[in-house]
């Protein structure tokens, strides 16, 4: 605040100013100011000093020099991110002379609700809001005269969020969406991005705009579609989405880590083995591997952290910190209420509008209150000392500290009643600075009766605080894999080198899965080989069970300890697990139509490996091939996009090229979607004479038998008229179709989407982890997707299944519900209800009655505030401790229901 | 020689962050290094995420 | 309201996963509100109970707010 030094806001993309001692935003861990080094006048020009002498806390300390640290690690993980396209392309665009073109960062602030206009939408040159507004997709992507010659595999979805946003801002926008592919691949992306566009009615161009001109206030923009005609339009307001680039430091990296780059400066990685750098021990995670979005990152990264900790698990353990805790004072806890009120001025946070001394001596006035005192900054190291001095000292048994937010803070405090012999359950907080001095600063008499009150009900609940057992549950350290696939048998692998019994169930009679099928990876590797080395790992690795041609049966249980049938031959076999893996995967979709099944000149890309895996000899008569995608995907049959088909077909159709260079190959396609850097392989295509041509679902290409041969009529959309190809063979891109779920899913209790694959927890922060505690996901089964990432979705799998294992024990929360078997009556509303499988109806004599899996219940309450008898209790947030609340919130009290509470 | 226990993990946004914390959970110590003052990276920018519009941070 | 004379008790119960965070977050942001409510912090609305509710009103609750 006292900062004479104004600088831009690099967090805001310039677009606003803050200072050189500035939080970056309110959200920031750590929540601490810093102190920008090269703007600040004390560090530069040794003057100021204004921001240390005004700190009450003493916390800003010149003095400080960098210094150097040797830390001895048993691995390195690399996850610098991606950098920004060079200002070079942008300016192509006009950017940096026309204000009113700007990036799709500086777009995302310019949205943002905390953002440097609040959210609203302004056109930076004269403020007015904008009424037509233009994306460019591809800026810095997909360009080899950039030297991107790949596809940073996000920009179509942050164009159609952001668009989507700006609608939600201005509902009169008119928005225009430039793409040459409309790159929506991942799992639910199609159906959110038609839904958005039928929402907020974009116009989506298939075009690209090679430059802007600005036109008095406005920006002209040109371009020519795939049918040949030439547009041009006006625009208040032009969006460059940029693509992500390879991090401006990627090769010092590489030379201090010692690894190796790809030719777009990208970490060097192939699909077999897609987190391994080109040195043991150096793995990397998320867009420096290649670009990516937030669910592929997030995967990448619980993956590298498997291949870490199988590296390293002798070394498990050696060097974490264990905290021991002295044993708890039961008697001091089953004493009458001894409360201690510790009002926090939090600097000048709190004191600054609330007259703490004025609270603090108000806690002295309610019952049961032993001690109050005000403290500076409570959360400070030698303030927690005196806290728990003072607890000791007065034997206190229940603490209230009013200061900040339990959210934050609840922990801290917590740990330090923990160290002391008192269970944290006895404690609670009175949030009077985020929800009150802040938010009420011109009102610092009503803030400080707020303070009161708010201290008054933190005080009332206080007095009926019971201590809570912090139960731990064991777990049996075996994990059951479903599925002997590439994505299973990596899980599987993983998890037995992480040191631990594994069970890997496969219903056919041999592993491999649909790995079986593919001849070469897309980067070219030799399929067979994996598959073969994968297999041999597998079975002979000492920690793995392989049990084929077998099935589940059954499991209950919860995380830590489930018991499973598993059926092999007409008999059944119980096993003990910690953790399930669901890897089951998924097949080829067989299209209807097409003549596929009547014609052996029709085959899917699949049938087309095997024979391009025979050799030239199989293409002897084969002039022209005719590729067609999205057979079945995209709205067929299937709803979804099948994620792997767009690079499956350019794949074999260089296969084709390097076979007998003479052959025809054409591709019909909706959008070619060969995101990353597949999209070498489709350039390569178009280069060695590969013909793609577009369609659209209303001018789909036919098949159809002509004498002995076939052929394909099509629209061609640059000739503008119907074109007919004779075929010597057919290849149908037919997707993904999921597995028989519906079982799996009913059994286990996970749920699926709509097109049948299972759901995980968050599609973002989530990816392999799914509603059920101890139940992980991975591979075909979890949506469509090419070996590279089924491989890192394998090994994340395998590291969220194995914390358990480590752990070796579950620890539950202790504000879970407890149901009294006495009241109960059976009647199962709360199971019903409860969103978690938390509650099971068990046999309690003649009559059923309702049973919390603690271990799996999240302390939601939804059970305890529909109870039709009153039998069930949260811990920590009792029917008792509430009312107590809400009759503190008179000040006078409620009088007949306090005197009912005391008796 | 005995295996090291300690792990080290470059950046800090969603990538280096939830390596880190998977990491720990795992048994290991973790140094997690970051250029910024904050974790969270290009993230932390985001204003809302594709598909469900969810708040970012 | 103050100015106008009106000066309602309110109480809320705020999810502590999201109304209660975002009433930090308008805090940690310094937006300016009225101060007119009460808090208590539960797990989730879903463990409101109607009582709660009624108690409330019957407490001298001129208004009940639920955030989640």
């Amino acid at each position: 605040m006292y900062c004479p030094r104004p600088i831009a806001d690099v967090y805001n993309e310039r677009l606003d100013i803050t200072r050189a001692t500035h939080i970056d935003f309110p959200q920031a861990i750590p929540t601490s100011y810093y102190i920008d080094p090269k703007a600040c006048l004390r560090v530069n020009y040794q003057t100021c000093n204004l921001c240390a002498q005004t700190c009450t806390a003493g916390a800003i300390d010149f003095s400080q020099k960098p210094k150097n640290l040797k830390l001895k690690v048993g691995s390195v993980i690399l996850a610098p991110g991606f950098g920004r396209v060079s200002h070079d392309v942008l300016e192509k665009f006009g950017y940096g002379r026309y204000p009113d073109v700007v990036t799709s960062y500086e777009f995302e602030r310019l949205t943002c609700a905390s953002g440097p206009t609040e959210g609203h939408l302004i056109r930076p040159s004269d403020h007015t809001t904008p009424k037509k507004i233009a994306f460019l997709q591809c800026i810095g992507s997909r360009d080899v005269t950039c030297d991107n010659g790949y596809c940073s595999s996000v920009c179509c979805m942050y164009a159609i969020k952001e668009a989507s946003v700006a609608k939600e801002h201005e509902p009169d926008l008119d928005i225009s969406l430039f793409f040459m592919d409309v790159r929506t691949q991942g799992k639910g992306f199609d159906a959110a991005r038609k839904r958005a566009e039928e929402k907020y009615g974009f116009n989506v161009i298939r075009a690209r705009v090679p430059k802007i001109d600005q036109i008095d206030s406005q920006l002209a923009l040109t371009w020519t579609t795939d049918d040949g005609q030439s547009h041009s339009d006006l625009f208040d307001m032009v969006v460059l989405s940029v693509g992500l680039d390879a991090p401006e430091d990627a090769h010092a990296i590489a030379d201090i880590a010692g690894i190796e780059l790809n030719s777009y400066d990208f970490c060097k990685t192939s699909h077999g083995a897609p987190l391994s750098t080109t040195k043991k021990g150096v793995y990397v995670a998320g867009a420096f591997q290649g670009p990516k979005d937030i669910p592929e990152s997030v995967t990448q990264a619980s993956g590298v952290a498997a291949i870490a900790s199988e590296l390293l698990k002798e070394g498990r353990g050696t060097q974490t910190v264990t905290i021991t805790y002295p044993e708890e004072d039961k008697a001091l806890e089953e004493e009458e209420p001894r409360i201690g009120v510790f009002v926090c001025h939090c600097g000048v946070n709190i004191a600054g509008v609330v007259d703490v001394k004025a609270v603090r001596d108000y806690a002295a006035s309610l019952p049961n209150v032993a001690y109050y005192e005000d403290t500076l900054y409570s959360c400070s190291q030698d303030a927690l000392k005196a806290i728990a001095e003072k607890v000791k000292e007065n034997r206190l048994n229940r603490v209230v500290i009013a200061a900040c937010s339990p959210r934050t803070h609840e922990p801290l405090f917590q740990e330090t009643l923990r160290s002391i012999g008192l269970n944290p359950a006895l404690f609670e907080m009175a949030n009077i600075r985020d929800q009150c001095a802040w938010v009420h600063a011109q009102e610092p008499e009503e803030a400080t009766q707020k303070s009161k009150d708010l201290v008054r009900m933190a005080v009332a609940k206080a007095r009926l605080l019971e201590p809570l057992a912090q139960p731990t549950v064991d777990v049996t350290p075996k994990a059951l894999v479903l599925g002997g696939g590439a994505a299973g048998m990596t899980v599987a692998l993983s998890i037995a080198d992480q040191g631990f019994e594994t069970i890997l169930v496969e219903k056919s009679k041999e592993l491999g899965g649909n790995l079986r099928k593919l001849t070469w990876t897309v980067d070219g590797q030799d399929a067979r080989k994996i598959l073969k080395d994968l297999i041999k790992k597998v079975e002979k690795h000492p920690k793995i069970d392989i049990m084929l041609e077998a099935e589940l049966e059954s499991t209950s249980g919860y995380v830590g300890n489930f018991t499973s049938t598993v059926s092999k031959g007409g008999k059944t076999e119980m096993v003990n697990h910690g953790v399930l893996v669901i890897a089951t995967g998924g097949e080829e979709h067989k299209p209807k139509g097409y003549c596929y099944g009547e014609s052996r000149q029709v085959v899917t890309q699949l049938e087309l490996e095997q024979k391009i895996a025979k050799g030239k000899s199989a293409f002897k008569t084969t002039k022209n091939v005719v590729m067609i995608q999205c057979v079945g995907s995209r709205g067929e049959d299937l709803q979804h996009c099948s994620r792997l088909c767009c690079t499956q077909a350019v794949k074999n159709a260089l296969k084709i090229k390097e076979l007998k260079p003479e052959t025809n190959v054409y591709i019909f396609y909706r959008d070619m979607r060969t995101y990353g850097f597949a999209e070498d392989l489709y350039r390569e295509a178009r280069q060695k004479g590969v013909i793609f041509l577009r369609y659209t679902p209303d001018q789909k290409p036919e098949v159809v038998k002509q004498g002995r041969g076939i052929k394909v009529n099509a629209y061609d959309r640059l000739l503008g008229e119907d074109i007919s190809i004779p075929a010597n063979l057919v290849v149908l891109s037919t997707g993904i179709a999921p597995g028989e779920n519906e079982n799996l899913s009913k059994l286990l209790k996970v749920p699926l989407t709509q097109e049948g694959f299972f759901l995980e927890a968050h599609a973002k922060l989530r990816p392999v982890e799914v509603a059920v505690d101890g139940i992980y996901l991975c591979g075909l089964a979890h949506g469509p997707k090419g070996l590279e990432e089924a491989v890192s979705q394998a090994k994340a799998a395998a590291a969220k299944a194995a914390i358990p294992l480590v752990k070796g024990k579950v620890a539950v929360e202790p504000i879970v519900s407890h149901i009294d078997k006495a009241t109960c009556i059976g009647c199962g509303i709360c199971a019903t209800l409860c969103p978690f499988n938390a509650i099971q109806m068990v046999k309690d004599g003649k009559r059923k009655k309702a049973e919390t899996i603690t271990a799996s219940c999240k302390g939601c309450g939804i059970c305890a505030s529909h109870c039709p008898v009153l039998a069930i209790n949260m811990g920590g947030f009792t029917d008792e401790e509430i009312f107590a609340q809400i009759h503190a919130f008179s000040p006078e009290g409620c009088g007949e229901e306090l005197e009912a509470e005391k008796k | 020689m005995s295996k090291a226990g300690a792990i080290m993990v470059l950046g800090g946004g969603i990538a280096g962050v939830q390596t880190a914390l998977d990491l720990a959970d795992l048994g290991y110590y973790v140094y997690l290094v970051e250029k910024k003052p904050y974790i969270g990276g290009v993230m932390a920018q985001l204003d809302k995420t594709f598909p469900t519009n969810d708040c970012a941070i | 309201m103050t100015q106008e004379g009106y000066n309602p008790r309110i109480l809320g119960f705020f999810c502590h996963w999201c109304c209660y965070a975002a009433a930090d977050s308008a805090g940690v942001s310094r937006y300016q509100y009225p101060p007119n409510v009460r808090v208590i912090r539960v797990m989730c609305t879903g463990r409101i109970d109607v009582r709660f509710i009624l108690e409330a009103f019957k407490c001298g609750a001129d208004g009940v707010f639920t955030g989640g």
